[in-house]
């Protein structure tokens, strides 16, 4: 086991201001402060060479789980685990093996080329030159950067900036991996090369790495199995396509008619999500889908006619939207 | 190569990336010393004597100060504050990688730097002005003013990281260290006067406090004006300083980092 959370909860002191001028003095003298509860009791465990999703909407404790398992926060309660250190105490011992990239934010200098940041990390993880070389070599060649990474890092447009961090984070080629956003900011070329890459790197070096995306085809692409948490609370652990099955509620019915049909005729078929002239796609139980199916197929004139899964990214949006209610 | 040796030749690299920045800097260092020198060639004319101090003998300690600030004062660690804040602390955590010892090698390549420009400018301005020079040959007196610097070089490090520490615990960290450029740097360390011609309860008292260590201290020593005794009793005070920021540091920063929330990341 390479990861081990065990009932782990973050609380942050927040400062809390009344709007205005007038809050504005009134804390000066008499200052509130609440918890803020980040992470509340959370507990997994994930094995060698696993590559985890972790998703969950903005402000469900994803970051903070991760910042904690780098040794980043102290936690306010529980244990967290990771390759047999304690994160917090920061054993350099513990801090060559691992790395966190966060998509929002750069450990790159600025004011340097990039070139520069590689090396001062080489020395900082005491890479041997010849590992530094080979390593660098392919991870220039792999994502491609080769133009790029003696030109000053300010100059660079968000996706070179992304994929140069990515290799100053992989210098010492940590065993534990925790990607935040990686694919942020990216367009749609740049963000599969990054996948790709991400799965390569699992795979050649077994290493353990927990994604965080809100692009559900990140995880989706990458990751069996997925966290799901909310108001950092853990809602489900467990494989992808699972999820697929137990909370997909629904079929797709996607139509192409011959001639228009009228809405309200469609309606008492099931929820019309979409509709464009002769283009329906109608929402339908999973029990009664195939017997709609019938029904339709027995009554139009069909031009086309297809029965689908609803999408990941719809399913998790309604597991994450009943939770709230 | 050595991983902190690196961060002070990479800093050495970013001052000439900032070459305009840095320039200014160095002129405004110039014009303050050019101010200070004219307004005390002015106080004490050649041949008058103010407060046990001639016209020579004041202008050598102004010139001598300014030198010494590049080895004391000239530091980038109080950016500490801002890196707490702004969370960009995280990238030093999550590397094996001594946080103190990155903002020290970074501070020695800004002290490279400035004493490099500051020989420079006197050379410079020894030609044109021609002020008188002191040369201490005594060893044993270089030697001391060589501990006296390295301890105030120490005491300034701490003073530093430990005003932006303050950051852990309150945004606003730019108003303590407003207050000790502006007040304490320029009143208690002899940064525009020679401290003993304060009235003596004031000096006295001074002598306890960390910051005449910083410039005074070591510029009388070299100067030779100070007894043997005052210099061991000096050195003593310095030392001691040193090490409760060390402990206060320390302590500090276990609890900060506690509640270090690694914002903005």
């Amino acid at each position: 086991m390479i990861i081990k959370v065990d009932h782990l909860t973050k609380y942050y002191k927040i400062h809390q201001k009344e709007p205005g001028f007038m809050g504005s003095l009134r804390s000066l003298v008499n200052r509130k402060y609440y918890d803020a509860r980040a992470v509340e009791d959370v507990s997994f465990t994930i094995d060698e060479g696993e590559l985890v999703g972790f998703i969950g909407p903005n402000g469900a404790g994803k970051t903070t789980t991760l910042k904690c398992l780098s040794g980043l926060l102290y936690p306010t309660s529980g244990n967290v685990e990771v390759l047999g250190f304690n994160p917090f105490e920061r054993k350099h011992d513990f801090l060559k093996k691992i790395s966190l990239v966060m998509g929002q934010k750069n450990q790159l200098w600025w004011d340097l080329p990039a070139m520069d940041s590689f090396l001062l990390n080489k020395e900082i993880y005491e890479v041997s030159d010849s590992s530094y070389k080979k390593t660098i070599g392919e991870l220039i060649d792999l994502l491609d950067v080769k133009d790029i990474v003696n030109v000053q890092v300010r100059k660079l447009s968000l996706g070179q900036r992304m994929k140069c961090e990515l290799i100053a984070a992989l210098i010492h080629e940590p065993k534990v991996l925790f990607l935040d956003e990686p694919t942020i900011g990216l367009d749609v070329v740049m963000q599969q090369n990054l996948r790709d890459f991400v799965k390569e790197y699992n795979k050649k070096f077994d290493a353990t790495i927990i994604l965080t995306s809100h692009y559900m085809r990140d995880v989706e692409q990458l990751c069996k199995r997925i966290i799901m948490i909310d108001h950092g609370k853990v809602l489900y652990d467990g494989n992808l396509s699972e999820i697929v099955k137990k909370y997909a509620t629904h079929k797709e019915l996607r139509i192409v008619f011959q001639k228009p049909i009228e809405k309200r005729e469609l309606a008492r078929l099931g929820k019309i999500t979409e509709m464009n002239g002769t283009r329906v796609v109608i929402s339908v139980e999973r029990t009664k889908s195939n017997h709609v199916a019938a029904e339709i197929l027995k009554k139009y004139d069909i031009e086309d006619f297809n029965i689908e899964e609803a999408g990941i990214e719809e399913i998790i949006r309604d597991v994450f939207s009943n939770k709230n209610k | 190569m050595n991983k902190y040796f690196l961060v002070g030749k990479n800093l050495v690299s970013e001052i000439f990336t900032y070459r305009l920045n840095f320039v200014m800097w160095r002129v405004r260092m110039i014009l303050s010393l050019l101010t200070i020198y004219f307004l005390w060639s002015a106080l004490i004319p050649e041949g008058r004597e103010l407060f046990g101090y001639t016209n020579s003998s004041i202008l050598t300690y102004i010139i001598l100060v300014h030198l010494t600030y590049s080895f004391v004062v000239a530091s980038r660690s109080y950016a500490v504050g801002e890196d707490i804040i702004q969370g960009n602390l995280s990238n030093f955590l999550l590397k094996p990688f001594n946080y103190f010892t990155y903002l020290f090698s970074k501070d020695v390549g800004d002290k490279f730097m400035n004493i490099s420009l500051t020989v420079i400018e006197l050379s410079i301005l020894f030609v044109i002005l021609k002020p008188p020079i002191f040369i201490q040959t005594d060893l044993l007196l270089l030697l001391l003013t060589a501990l006296s610097i390295l301890s105030g070089i120490g005491i300034m490090f701490f003073i530093y990281v430990l005003l932006g520490s303050i950051g852990f615990w309150s945004q606003e960290v730019w108003a303590p260290r407003f207050i000790f450029f502006t007040i304490i740097l320029n009143f208690f360390t002899g940064f525009l006067f020679p401290l003993d011609i304060l009235p003596k309860p004031i000096f006295d008292f001074i002598q306890f406090l960390p910051f005449s260590y910083l410039l005074y201290f070591p510029v009388k020593i070299y100067l030779g004006q100070m007894a043997i005794d005052q210099i061991l009793m000096g050195t003593s005070i310095s030392l001691f300083w040193v090490v409760v920021f060390h402990l206060l540091l320390k302590k500090v920063w276990t609890k900060g980092l506690q509640i270090y929330g690694a914002y903005g990341r």
